[in-house]
């Protein structure tokens, strides 16, 4: 196990050096120059060059990769060319922004679509059931996050003014509460402010949780169906177990380790997903971080917000890969 | 004295209209989605090319007499129109033409990109295997519309730029596949004989492997159009697809976002065409996997 470990982790990291690599090089293709873009068409030719030396794009393109391979290491991004504060900064600020979406967007798929995903399967030769919960998951499937997001701020927020139409609450209010103990000895502002988080989080989440939910119906659907064509199944049939048994027993734990998989695949959907949501909702966020950053021409931003989000896929599936020992003791590593 | 009595004939078969019914409910359940699915998809296709003689006015054309005006208010504008006074169904029309282009030639792109290369590393094995695999596996670590984000900010939002984004994006989609399947298929006797005739690398690659590998990849392929038409839609949203004012369904949304507290429509019909295309192939997709390949059914 250790061994598989090691060998996966060094797999990993030719990964990531590479994908890092991509997104350097794509960002200095980028069309218009950053200085051009923070000081404006008129900045003179002396302006424009003392702002490239001093953001340090006069040296030379493999000395540069090389300096950001190095920071990145150490989990230094540099500076934002525009703000000017250190971006690692930056990401810590949004990242709970973008990790409270997606556990709640992954609350939202995993409560709708996991059961309509089993039931599908259960019920296939019921063309009454499965029929409707398969064509739900496609137009699920079909609709584009942002799209589902703005039909949900025209309904919910426009017309009838039950949640934020912009923002995303006082995150780093409550965050830095409990930094600091208030929670203990504030409660009251506390639960106030966790609400506030809740009431901007409710359609975002709402409108990322729903599309993601067909993705995880159809693989839980895929899964189950899996399940109960094995053998064992039927055999807890055959010795007399009532249905709802062998779907509770048997079947729901055996689904364990191909739902382990949509973990891996959720992650990267739902990091993808965030991108659009965030943009639609005007939420803080990495997703919306990188567009900002990509459209300001902020390398290190962009170049910042992208290696986190591949950091993130990789890792999580890479614990994924080695909790399918934990989970399934019939799988062994070479 | 006992009496034997005959039994009764059972008629074991079906009667027939239950038979029938049942051959319908069979038939019906087998072709209607994809029947469905393609004469949506047809449909798009149909708008797309037909779109000049389609769409009742110019997609740019403005009437400052109409501006943000709501479906059917004024008789000419059946959709509604934009800020500038512009037609949302002709733009919407015209926006077909936009998404079917580049879902269809990134796809393509993708296909040519990425099976050739599978095929290879599936039949080569070693390091020539090891080499295509990781690069495989550095492109695949980022999902389709971030690699495509990243490569559109590179290039520069253009028609073109965006069939190569999104056909990059989705290349490594093709070449695992193609792999995997080229990996079973050489195994098979067939090759062993083609192999023992004589048969080269290449031939064996390109007469044995490659036609085997179509129908597994021609399924994969329409589901893709659908990834890469939302793909399309999504970059356009965020700013980095095709500029205005060519229209397109994405950035028909993004600029309608801005008015959706006093006219939802411009909006809502366009992501309702995305989310037709996006069905259609879906759908046409779904339904050839499970029509063609029964493995690959519900994965």
């Amino acid at each position: 196990m250790l061994q598989y470990i090691a060998r996966r982790l060094l797999v990993a990291i030719p990964m990531l050096l590479g994908a890092m690599s991509i997104v350097f090089f794509a960002m200095r293709v980028l069309p218009g120059d950053p200085c051009v873009a923070m000081m404006g068409d008129q900045a003179t030719g002396g302006a424009l060059a003392d702002c490239s030396k001093n953001l340090g794009l006069d040296r030379p393109l493999l000395v540069q990769y090389a300096d950001y391979l190095w920071r990145s290491v150490r989990f230094d991004f540099g500076n934002s060319f525009r703000q000017g504060y250190p971006v690692s900064d930056y990401i810590s600020r949004m990242f709970p922004h973008t990790f409270i979406l997606v556990m709640a967007a992954a609350v939202v798929a995993a409560l709708v679509g996991i059961p309509i995903g089993i039931v599908s399967a259960l019920k296939r030769r019921n063309p009454l059931i499965d029929y409707p919960l398969r064509i739900i998951a496609l137009l699920g499937l079909s609709m584009p996050v942002f799209w589902l997001g703005i039909l949900l701020l025209i309904v919910f927020s426009l017309r009838f003014d039950l949640f934020p139409l912009i923002g995303g609450g006082d995150l780093d209010g409550v965050l830095s509460m409990i930094r600091s103990g208030e929670v203990f000895t504030e409660p009251r502002d506390f639960l106030a402010g966790v609400g506030d988080v809740l009431h901007h989080l409710t359609l975002p989440a709402l409108a990322l949780g729903f599309t993601l939910a067909a993705t995880v119906s159809r693989l839980s659907r895929s899964a189950m169906l899996e399940v109960i064509s094995q053998d064992y199944i039927r055999t807890a049939r055959a010795k007399g177990q009532r249905e709802r048994l062998v779907v509770y027993k048997h079947a729901l734990r055996n689904m364990l380790v191909p739902l382990l998989t949509i973990i891996g695949i959720f992650v990267a959907i739902a990091l993808t997903g965030t991108v659009l949501t965030e943009t639609v909702f005007t939420r803080p966020g990495l997703g919306k971080m990188l567009v900002d950053a990509i459209g300001a021409r902020d390398y290190p931003l962009a170049q910042g917000a992208i290696t986190v989000f591949t950091m993130i896929i990789i890792t999580v599936n890479l614990v994924v890969d080695m909790l399918y020992a934990v989970v399934d003791p019939r799988i062994t590593y070479r | 004295m006992a009496v034997v009595r005959r039994a009764e004939p059972v008629d074991l078969a079906l009667p027939r209209a239950d038979e029938a019914r049942a051959v319908t409910r069979g038939l019906l359940r087998r072709w209607l989605p994809i029947g469905i699915g393609l004469s949506m998809a047809v449909l798009m296709i149909v708008v797309a090319a037909a779109a000049p003689l389609i769409a009742p006015l110019s997609p740019s054309a403005q009437y400052s007499d109409s501006v943000l005006k709501g479906p059917g208010v004024i008789e000419r504008h059946l959709l509604g129109t934009d800020e500038f006074g512009r037609d949302i169904l002709s733009r919407i029309i015209w926006g077909a033409r936009v998404s079917l282009e580049v879902g269809l030639a990134s796809v393509l792109m993708a296909f040519v990109l990425g099976v050739p290369l599978g095929i290879v590393a599936g039949v080569s094995g070693g390091r020539v295997e090891t080499l295509i695999m990781r690069c495989a596996d550095m492109l695949m670590a980022f999902p389709t519309l971030l690699l495509a984000l990243i490569i559109v900010a590179a290039l520069g939002g253009s028609l073109l730029n965006e069939i190569m984004a999104i056909g990059i994006a989705l290349t490594p989609n093709f070449l695992r596949l193609a792999r995997s399947l080229t990996l079973t298929i050489r195994e098979q006797d067939y090759i062993l004989a083609a192999r023992a005739l004589g048969s080269g690398q290449l031939r064996v690659m390109a007469r044995h492997v490659f036609p085997n590998t179509l129908y597994a990849l021609v399924v994969v392929a329409t589901l893709y159009i659908a990834t890469a038409i939302r793909t399309e839609a999504s970059l356009s949203f965020l700013g980095l697809g095709i500029p205005p004012p060519t229209p397109s369904w994405g950035n028909i949304l993004s600029e309608g976002r801005q008015y959706i507290k006093c006219c939802p429509w411009i909006t809502t019909f366009s992501g309702l065409a995305i989310m037709v295309a996006v069905l259609a192939f879906n759908l046409v997709g779904d339904a050839l996997r499970d029509l063609l390949d029964p493995r690959l059914k519900g994965e």
